[in-house]
């Protein structure tokens, strides 16, 4: 049972990108697509769930003065693994989230939750703070680059859906990505105001 | 004294192990990405000039045959822009005149420079040989708002034509 609210925590009530506001940069910027949304979004999860893992499982042996730069060891060592292994096999949606996955060492979500959680409780109990994060990240993202994609180029996953010409550029660009942002959280807490 | 030693030892042994697990990854990954980079490579090529096949000639260019014929030159040049190399392709007829140019991969800024990769603008390139200027502004229509970059391309364009002549003498 316990597991489960550290599952939960991540979807909504402290979701990374729509409640707790972190993490936006690479939110805003790779979301210009569901597909980019999807890449960006994977390639956290791992680098987050392994992260906690390995932080919760030696957090009895590092000393506290010397935390944060061994956290951020542990992170940038699965961010280029990630790294490596896209541009090994996905090569197309690592050329397009370009310069972000190597950026996903400063993702504050990550040392974040490395910080709050995994550096406190137990391995397993981590791990599934790691996935829920995950997915409120990936969910979030999900849903800011389907909306833009929609309107801005009027395609979802690359299938056209409606005549291009018709798409709202400005969508796809930069100030798209901040009125999208701002409806969904504004969703968001109308639905959760009405289950209440 | 003692206490910073330890902690300088722990943070020393974490650095140890990282490199020890990049290393491995890196070594299982490089020699598929090395063909990824060469696929995209060829890819490139063909998209510049219709070929059955490159072989790597002097001056750096790439002979691109049909059958045993030599049907034309590609040659990868890296002009500077404004914000750094502009990685592109020319290719060239066997009479050394531009048939195509592609743009790999470049720094420019967003939305103003980057639109270098508009067929319009490449598309002006076809044709020229090393007898004209190649010049933004001159017998090229610059790019609106980047001058910089779209001078990188001619120079790129400039700098294949000499390397022909060199091929070719």
């Amino acid at each position: 049972m316990k597991l489960l609210t550290e599952l939960n925590r991540g979807l909504v009530g402290e979701n990374p990108v729509l409640r707790l506001m972190i993490g936006l940069c690479p939110a805003l910027a790779v979301s210009t697509s569901a597909i980019n949304a999807i890449g960006m979004g994977a390639a956290t999860s791992f680098v987050l769930i392994f992260s906690n893992l390995v932080v919760a499982a030696i957090r009895k042996f590092v000393p506290d003065q010397i935390r944060i730069p061994i956290f951020i060891i542990i992170i940038s060592t699965f961010v280029t693994i990630i790294d490596y292994v896209m541009q090994a096999y996905t090569p197309e949606l690592h050329k397009s989230l370009g310069v972000f996955i190597p950026l996903i060492v400063v993702n504050c979500i990550i040392l974040g939750r490395a910080e709050a959680f995994a550096y406190k409780n137990p391995v397993l109990n981590s791990v599934f703070d790691g996935i829920g994060m995950s997915l409120g990240f990936t969910m979030a993202l999900l849903s800011i680059g389907s909306v833009r994609e929609i309107l801005g180029a009027g395609s979802l996953f690359g299938y056209p859906l409606f005549n291009q010409l018709a798409a709202a550029t400005v969508m796809i660009l930069p100030p798209g990505a901040f009125i999208t942002i701002g409806f969904l959280m504004a969703l968001l807490n109308k639905v959760e105001n009405r289950v209440q | 004294m003692l206490k910073n030693l330890k902690l300088a030892a722990v943070l020393t042994i974490f650095c140890l192990i990282s490199a020890g697990a990049l290393a491995y990854v890196y070594n299982l990954t490089r020699p598929m990405i090395a063909a990824n980079s060469a696929l995209s490579f060829k890819r490139s090529m063909g998209e510049v000039i219709s070929a059955d096949s490159f072989t790597p000639g002097s001056q750096g260019c790439y002979l691109a045959r049909k059958g045993k014929e030599t049907v034309g030159y590609v040659f990868p040049v890296n002009p500077a822009g404004y914000g750094g190399a502009i990685e592109m392709m020319v290719s060239l007829d066997k009479g050394g005149k531009v048939i195509a140019v592609k743009i790999i991969s470049n720094k420019e800024t967003p939305g103003l420079g980057t639109n270098i990769l508009n067929p319009k603008f490449l598309k002006q390139f076809s044709g020229k040989s090393v007898g004209d200027k190649i010049k933004a502004k001159e017998d090229i229509d610059a790019v609106t708002g980047a001058t910089i970059s779209s001078n990188g391309v001619c120079k790129g364009v400039r700098q294949a034509l000499e390397l022909f002549g060199k091929v070719k003498p």
